[in-house]
């Protein structure tokens, strides 16, 4: 009598998608996602105020105000400095008032140039902040882990109930290709990459540093204005008429600054106050990776799920019941 | 040793520890309770983070990295007492309505006001002042800088000048890595 064995099932698939679903679970620990995510949500936040056509406009009128104070304020000098009246009245503020306009040029620059970039940036982030939030990351990664590991755990176990649970698996496999598609992650996660690339040497305290020491000269050429240079030019015998006419950005600035203040401090502390968090998420897998950790493992659930488990051959016994003999070759040998 | 040696070195002993045990109430550090007022020579200096100070074009001082301040409404510093700011702690432009501790003073064009958030406290030791003064903030801007920490200064007893001095960084916002260094000097009026 021969005993016939029942067809080995194939129990590789569930194994691997055990460790898939492991390594999902293990993959936001192992990249610190839950520190990590929470502090990108923080920045995307912090960010959110300013990151609009509107503000940043008004950061870039802002600087056009002091651009156009010291041109006009050049002018103002020179044209006032002919007559030997002037010449004495604008003899200390005119020396001060020139070495604000040089260092002006390498602020205008270097803060306009950042503020350009961020400008042409607001689609990146505009991307960004529509994804889900940053806090939810790690979990879309853990559950369907969790879930996996569980399938996968109970198809080792207990064959009879993986024939049923494999369609879950497979449910599972298409929610993880069809999320990135349904999120838009494979269009904004590059953006995102964009965005983070960008702000690479922005989010610097470097830079802030840079942003900080201009600040205080804008402070410094304003209060010149402001506090010498109006004075002077009123005392040369320019009248407020006159200056309103020919030197309105003087006026303006005057106008603006506590705007310009109001404005700028608070993008310059959001600016800090981020940097700790830029470089915990500059510090993830690249975004571009993201849809592809979605997609990759989805695809590899779906195919194990429809290979692994109770494929039976013809006349094999049943895998879920104990081995039989089998009657047909029963007493044969 | 012979019993005269003895004795003289006991009154020696005597002599010297005697005075000691005499001033020790008054070596003991007490409580300074009531208003630092806050005199002119007071000032703070926002010293930048490579070196240098934040010249302050809006100061009275001729050194424009010293921003001067003077007594508010409140007096000056008062111990055991928080000095909290208002509400609104700001007007419309960002100015600080704290106008207890100090005359809110112009800084860039915007003014600034402190407050304490818990009552700070001040003991005296010899002619050495030690204060307690972790939760003072300086508000400017809309925002709030913790400027606090414990603070040391000298009290004459008999003239009841004082002056403190201390220096704190900034921790965040925009002035992120700037030190702020403070010096206030006047009259101490106890309780």
């Amino acid at each position: 009598m021969t005993r016939v064995a029942a067809p080995r099932r194939k129990r590789w698939p569930l194994a691997v998608l055990a460790v898939i679903g492991i390594g999902m679970i293990l993959a936001p620990v192992a990249f610190g996602m839950f520190s990590k995510a929470p502090d990108g949500a923080s920045m995307m936040t912090s960010f959110t105020p300013f990151m609009t056509s509107h503000r940043l406009d008004g950061f870039q009128a802002d600087m056009r105000d002091v651009g156009n104070a010291v041109t006009q304020g050049q002018e103002a000098i020179r044209e006032t400095d002919r007559t030997s009246a002037g010449a004495r009245t604008l003899a200390r503020v005119a020396p001060q008032f020139h070495t604000f306009a040089r260092e002006w040029v390498a602020v205008n620059s270097d803060m306009g140039g950042m503020l350009v970039k961020i400008q042409a940036n607001l689609p990146d982030y505009q991307a960004m902040a529509a994804l889900p939030s940053f806090r939810l990351f790690p979990w879309f990664f853990v559950i369907p882990g969790v879930i996996l590991l569980i399938l996968a755990a109970v198809g080792l176990a207990r064959a009879a109930a993986w024939r049923s649970l494999r369609w879950v698996a497979v449910v599972l496999g298409v929610a993880l290709v069809v999320a990135p598609v349904a999120i838009q992650l494979f269009s904004r996660a590059p953006k995102g990459a964009q965005m983070m690339s960008t702000f690479k040497t922005i989010e610097t305290h470097h830079h802030l540093r840079r942003i900080q020491s201009y600040f205080s000269e804008m402070a410094v050429g304003q209060g010149l204005v402001q506090l010498q240079l109006l004075p002077a030019l009123r005392h040369a015998d320019v009248s407020a008429a006159e200056i309103h006419g020919r030197y309105p950005a003087l006026n303006t600035l005057d106008a603006n600054w506590v705007h310009i203040l109001n404005d700028m401090t608070p993008m310059i502390a959001a600016m800090s106050n981020n940097i700790g968090n830029y470089q915990a998420i500059s510090s993830l897998p690249s975004f571009r990776l993201f849809p592809w950790f979605f997609l990759l493992p989805g695809l590899i659930v779906i195919v194990l799920a429809l290979v692994g488990g109770t494929r039976r051959r013809r006349g094999a016994a049943d895998p879920g019941r104990p081995n039989v003999l089998n009657p047909v070759n029963q007493g044969v040998t | 040793m012979t019993n005269r040696l003895k004795l003289r070195l006991i009154a020696a002993i005597v002599t010297a520890v005697v005075p000691i045990v005499a001033a020790a109430p008054a070596l003991a550090a007490q409580e300074l309770n009531g208003v630092f007022h806050i005199g002119p020579g007071s000032y703070i200096r926002m010293g930048t983070p490579g070196g240098g100070f934040f010249d302050n074009p809006y100061s009275k001082a001729a050194n424009k990295s010293y921003t001067t301040i003077l007594s508010g409404v409140g007096g000056g510093i008062r111990s055991g007492v928080a000095q909290n700011a208002p509400s609104p702690a700001f007007d419309k432009h960002g100015n600080s309505r704290a106008n207890s501790i100090i005359t809110p003073t112009d800084f860039t064009g915007i003014l600034f006001g402190v407050i304490t958030t818990e009552a700070p406290s001040f003991s005296l030791s010899g002619d050495t002042i030690t204060g307690h003064l972790r939760h003072l903030e300086a508000q400017w801007n809309k925002q709030t800088f913790v400027q606090g920490n414990t603070v040391y200064g000298t009290y004459n007893a008999r003239t009841h000048h004082y002056t403190l001095a201390w220096h704190t960084e900034v921790h965040g916002g925009p002035f992120d890595g700037y030190t702020g260094y403070w010096k206030l000097t006047g009259t101490f009026t106890p309780y």
